[in-house]
């Protein structure tokens, strides 16, 4: 015992190196996700002050002509068109039917439906989109020309904008839920003792008193909509067009071209170089930005609502 | 170790007296953790206010006073486990063999290597009983042997309700087997002090009452610092006992028997009667 | 009850408007979830109908394998569910033996197109230093230096490899493939089934089991090579699947008193589709008109002829390219957790610079995969234009093996990041201050206690992460990777290829046969990987959720 009471506190140093080494490696590791978010920032920002030196910020943003390779037009409004239109297509599709699985999940579904539908929606998300595309190019296609008194091209927004719609369900769904499920049952059971009944607590109670985490979800699944590729590059075909009004329909049933698809498009076309290699870039900054945005915006949403009853 | 290092630390840190016979004389035997003037705070609130203690040698030391109070905050800081606290602030000092354990030139690991603890809730490693009471010699590099596992779970009174099954996952065991194989854990590495955290509130009548016998075996060899809120408890087994009070206070420290049967403090007294607590 | 006794309005039909309501309304829910579903379904029917043919097939077809593989199979099934034992020893029966077919076929393909003299250098120099610095480790009981020694022996034994590959490469071309199959593969197999039985049974059984699966597949080489076969593809079977099945079933079947029909699942099953495919020719039934054929596997692409049409090239590009951005990504990944889950403060300004950490890492998981892409092609292209020489002077190009999985692997590293926090997350606290009492490190203790417990939950997300990537397709599109391919890469600075490229080139081709029938079946297998995939996760969390 008094030896061992003369031996030091202090460990070996080598120990206490190893300790530092590990930790400031593990630290690197973490510091590479800011490099990747510098590295995304500092790529698109290099592409896109190349382009706007030749191309100006006014003709991108204005312009309603898109065809980079061909002309040399470099106008952007055609796209965010057919960015629109298939965001608004999926949004019909995902927002009422994610809201709708949310509180049915939450709200109705027994343990035992609930454990096998929440797997079934995650593989929905789990699909690779471009199945999704070739799904809806050779099956929902045909469908909707057979079903729906409209003639559809091969390529069209509708078919591609369900599909897109179809993935971010999950998305919808599972956040809502989340939303739903943080409601206190304190106030369902004060709705209860007042005499209301399950739809009364559902729709005038839960979800009211969860909408800033459904609104986060919606955000959310708008910003992947705006995002989503493959389904878009595959059956919603690669020309740009303009709105068509008043003829509202034909937005539907005609292609259209997307950012996404825009940069699939200069991406795939014979070495691409100069300008058409920037505008790529100018897209992926505009589309970044965007997306972003609609992120923070939904963060910001839901930390709010993480305020409310905590 | 080295001799070099050692010659460093031994000057690096202030030595108060060791082997303190405390002010009024009541301690025999030597002083082994010793604060002095301790503040503890996490963030802004303060949880300790300027303890200072003596802690005999081979004995067994009880913390009680209300929950809350900052009993485990005090345990906490003999072996720096407040260190893992991001929000844990210390002012004061803690003095080990004479050693200050706060000094820049001490390791928390090495320290808590000679000071072990054993917490509230049992929490041994989901692997098998002879992983669980390897696990502090191999961290520490030491030589394991079948027999310093055999002696650790003899002195941890569960040697022979386990010998047949050391392969089998020390989860299967019992609350209290579980709870007396955190203690095999704890000697097995040959410590100074044991730290107590309230060792026995999550176990039944019996196994408690066979966590109280261990305590009062181990204290032949090493110190025994234990939290207990049963104030029956402190009263069987210590030889010592401190009374916290709420807010951190450090109100009365004594002979166990002194404590219990004549309290010089009012607030002591009413707290052991349960007119308050 | 209440509204009887109000007077003010009639409270049974009000009462029963609103109960009609609120039935309408979970009939809206239950239809709306009903669309999910049977979108999910549709999905699932009309490619599976389109690449199996199931609608050209006899009703005796049907009946056959009803006989042989669905009724066996049920009752079977019925049996196991009730016992649990049973049903434990099922699972790991059918893992264990699914596994390692799927295993065996990864391995024969990757060693297959990346030359088996290249991974056996690689393998036996790059192992023979940190062979040397455990060899140490054993004989001195370890030192502190033993940690980070053997991830730097590695790198040196890898580098070394290198440098040495131009003169042991005309030396190895001479031995036959087959032999460099049994040192890459056969080898370390043996070795680690051998130490595997060793630490449940014996060191004798362990040199047993060693030999054993060694001496049974040299044996089936010298059957094949006495055939006029290839015996490179049984050295594989009977070393990866032959020798784990083996051990696995012997070691249960001893442990285990009860319950041991458990193992019997998987040979029920493959014993029913054997049955039935050889009762179907011999009867001449008329069968499926599938896609899903062994041409289709094991062929390269053909843009003319969909008969011939496989995709080989692409299998073996998505497997090199998921599985270098495995080793690329998952390291990191999860070491960003454990800093910020582990290491990083809650309080000053680290705790700052770890929330800020934590926001930048769920924005990265919003960030489109296209635009992934656009950072692969900067980086690889000419290094974001500041220096175009870089990646030129490395050997690389966008469209390689190595950075197609570098792209992929920075757009999987946020979905590792995170599910790996939350598994580490879930650790109790109770376990690592434990570790620490008994005087052990924070490194120690991360090693030792929070990441085996963790290891389920981070397991988990990494397969749902490989399940993400092997159909990720627009960034690999935006860096250039060829989307038509007709010869599977060669190694990691290979041209890459993926099969969800193939799928998007060919979605839209002209000849029917490709859009209803290889298109198909190729999209078939991209969804049964990632179902396997999907379903394991499932499985893996719900077993240790459970515990
Ligand atoms: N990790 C912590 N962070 C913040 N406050 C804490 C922490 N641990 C304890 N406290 C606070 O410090 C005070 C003393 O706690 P503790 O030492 O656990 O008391 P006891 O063990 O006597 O019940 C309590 O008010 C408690 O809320
Ligand atoms: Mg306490």
């Amino acid at each position: 015992m008094s030896d061992r009471e003369m031996t030091t506190l202090q460990r070996d140093g080598v120990a206490v190196t190893k300790e530092r080494l590990y930790r400031l490696l593990l630290a690197g590791c973490a510091a590479l996700t800011l490099a990747v978010t510098s590295g995304i920032i500092i790529a698109l920002l290099g592409g896109t002050v190349s382009f706007f030196s030749e191309v100006s910020i006014v003709a991108y943003l204005t312009g309603t002509e898109w065809s980079p390779v061909i002309n040399g037009k470099f106008g952007v409004l055609p796209l965010l068109s057919g960015t629109l239109v298939i965001t608004v297509v999926s949004a019909v599709v995902a927002l009422p039917i994610g809201l709708s699985i949310a509180v049915y999940l939450s709200e109705y579904a027994t343990p035992k439906v609930r454990s096998v539908l929440k797997p079934a929606l995650e593989i929905l998300a789990a699909i690779p989109t471009v199945v999704y595309g070739y799904f809806a190019l050779v099956y929902v296609t045909p469908f909707l020309d057979d079903v729906l008194p409209l003639d559809f091209g091969t390529f069209n927004a509708l078919s591609a904008g369900v599909a897109v719609g179809l993935v971010i369900i999950p998305m919808v769904s599972s956040i809502s839920e989340d939303a739903i499920s943080s409601v206190p049952d304190s106030l369902r059971n004060a709705a209860y003792g007042l005499g209301s009944t399950k739809f009364d607590v559902s729709t005038k109670v839960v979800v009211p008193a969860a909408t800033s985490g459904i609104v986060s979800s919606y955000v959310l699944a708008l910003s992947r909509a705006i995002g989503e590729t493959m389904i878009v590059v595959i059956a919603a075909g690669l020309s740009p067009k303009m709105p068509f009004f008043p003829d509202v329909l034909k937005n539907l049933t005609n292609s259209v071209q997307t950012i996404t698809s825009g940069i699939v498009q200069v991406a795939g076309a014979e070495n691409a170089s100069g300008v058409l290699l920037n505008a790529m870039f100018a897209l992926g900054m505009t589309l970044f930005v965007l997306t972003l945005t609609m992120n923070i915006l939904a963060e910001a949403v839901r930390r709010r609502y993480r305020e409310e009853y905590s | 170790m080295s001799e070099q290092t050692e010659t460093t630390s031994s000057t690096a840190a202030q030595r108060p007296e060791v082997n303190t016979e405390s002010s009024g004389g009541q301690f025999e035997g030597k002083t082994v953790l010793e604060s002095r003037d301790l503040d503890v705070y996490y963030g802004e609130t303060q949880a300790l206010q300027d303890v200072s203690l003596q802690i005999p040698e081979k004995q067994v030391t009880a913390m009680i006073g209300p929950s809350g109070c900052g009993k485990s905050t005090f345990l906490r800081c003999l072996n720096r486990m407040n260190d893992l606290v991001d929000t844990a602030h210390i002012e004061g000092d803690v003095f080990f063999n004479g050693k200050n354990i706060y000094a820049d030139d001490v390791e928390s690991v090495a320290l808590r290597r000679r000071i072990g603890m054993v917490f509230q809730h049992p929490n041994p490693f989901p692997k098998t009983i002879y992983d669980n009471v390897a696990y502090g010699l191999r961290v520490q590099n030491n030589e394991v042997t079948d027999d310093i596992i055999e002696d650790s779970l003899r002195r941890a009174a569960l040697w022979d309700e386990v010998k047949d099954q050391l392969d089998t996952s020390a989860l299967d065991l019992s609350g209290g087997q579980q709870q007396r194989l955190c203690i095999a854990r704890a000697i097995a590495v040959d410590p100074d002090v044991i730290l107590m955290d309230e060792p026995a509130s999550a176990l039944d009548p019996i196994a408690t009452s066979k966590i109280e016998d261990l305590i009062e075996e181990l204290a032949e060899e090493y110190t025994v610092v234990i939290v207990t809120h049963n104030m029956q408890q402190a009263a069987r087994i210590s030889d010592k006992t401190a009374v916290f009070l709420t807010g951190g206070e450090l109100v009365e420290f004594d002979d166990t028997n002194k404590i219990f049967e004549n309290p010089e403090n009012q607030r002591v007294e009413d707290y052991i009667t349960g007119k308050f607590g | 009850m209440a509204a009887e006794t109000d007077p003010t309005f009639d409270g049974g039909s009000e009462l029963r408007r609103r109960k009609l309501l609120g039935q309408v309304f979970e009939g809206v829910l239950v239809a709306s979830t009903l669309v999910g579903v049977l979108a999910l379904v549709a999905l699932f029917v009309l490619i599976g109908n389109d690449a199996l043919g199931p609608a050209e097939a006899d009703a005796s077809w049907f009946l056959l394998y009803f006989v042989t593989l669905v009724a066996p199979t049920s009752v079977y099934t019925l049996l196991v569910r009730r016992d649990e034992v049973a049903s434990s020893i099922n699972g790991l029966s059918f893992a264990t033996v699914f596994g390692s077919l799927i295993g065996s076929a990864v391995v024969y393909v990757v060693v297959d197109s990346v030359r088996p003299h290249d991974v056996a250098i690689y393998l036996v120099v790059g192992s023979l230093f940190p062979a040397l610095v455990l060899a140490y480790n054993r004989i001195t009981g370890g030192s502190h230096y033993t940690g980070p020694a053997l991830p730097v022996s590695i790198l040196f034994g890898l580098v070394s490899a290198r440098i040495l590959y131009p003169f042991i490469i005309p030396v190895i071309s001479i031995v036959a493939d087959w032999i460099l199959f049994v040192v890459v593969v056969t080898g370390p197999v043996a070795a680690g089934l051998g130490l595997f039985v060793t630490s449940r049974w014996s060191r004798r059984y362990g040199a047993v089991t060693a030999v054993a699966v060694l001496g049974a597949t040299l044996a089936t080489a010298g059957v094949a090579i006495t055939q006029g076969i290839d015996p490179a593809l049984s050295v594989v079977l009977v070393s990866v699947v032959a020798g784990p099945v083996a051990v696995v079933s012997l070691d249960t079947f001893k442990r285990r008193e009860t319950g041991r029909y458990g193992l019997l699942g998987p040979w029920l099953l493959i014993g029913g589709i054997v049955a039935g495919a050889w009762l179907e020719r011999q009867l001449g039934i008329e069968g499926l008109e599938t896609w899903l054929t062994p041409t289709l596997l094991l062929n390269s692409w053909s843009s003319f002829r969909p008969e011939q049409a496989g995709i080989y090239p692409q299998l073996v590009g998505s497997v090199l390219v998921v599985g270098t951005m495995a080793v690329l990504s998952f390291p990191v990944g999860v070491g960003a957790a454990i800093y910020l889950e582990e290491y990083a403060p809650s309080t000053g300004w680290r705790g700052r610079l770890a929330t800020a950490l934590d926001v930048n890492i769920s924005n990265l998981a919003g960030v489109p995969s296209v635009v992934y892409g656009l950072l692969g092609l900067a980086l690889f292209q000419n290094f974001f234009g500041v220096a175009p020489w870089l990646p030129r002077a490395l050997g690389l190009k966008p469209s390689l093996v190595i950075a197609a999985a570098a792209t992929l692997g920075l757009l999987i590293l946020p979905i590792v990041i995170v599910s790996s926090q939350e598994a580490l997350r879930s650790v109790p606290d109770e376990l690592r201050q434990g570790s620490y009492g008994l005087g052990a490190s924070r490194w120690q203790t991360i090693r030792n206690v929070v990441l085996p417990e963790a290891v389920p939950g981070i397991l988990t997300g990494m397969i749902l992460a490989l399940g993400r990537a092997i159909g990720e397709t627009a960034p690999l599109v935006i860096i250039g990777v060829a989307t038509t391919t007709y010869s599977a890469p060669e190694g990691v600075f290979g041209s890459a290829a993926a099969l969800p490229l193939q799928i998007f080139a060919s979605a839209a081709n002209s000849i029917p046969e490709y859009r209803t029938g290889v298109v198909a079946a190729a999209s078939v297998i991209l969804l049964a990987t990632m179902l396997i995939m999907n379903s394991t996760a499932i499985l893996i969390r719900n077993r240790y959720e459970n515990n």
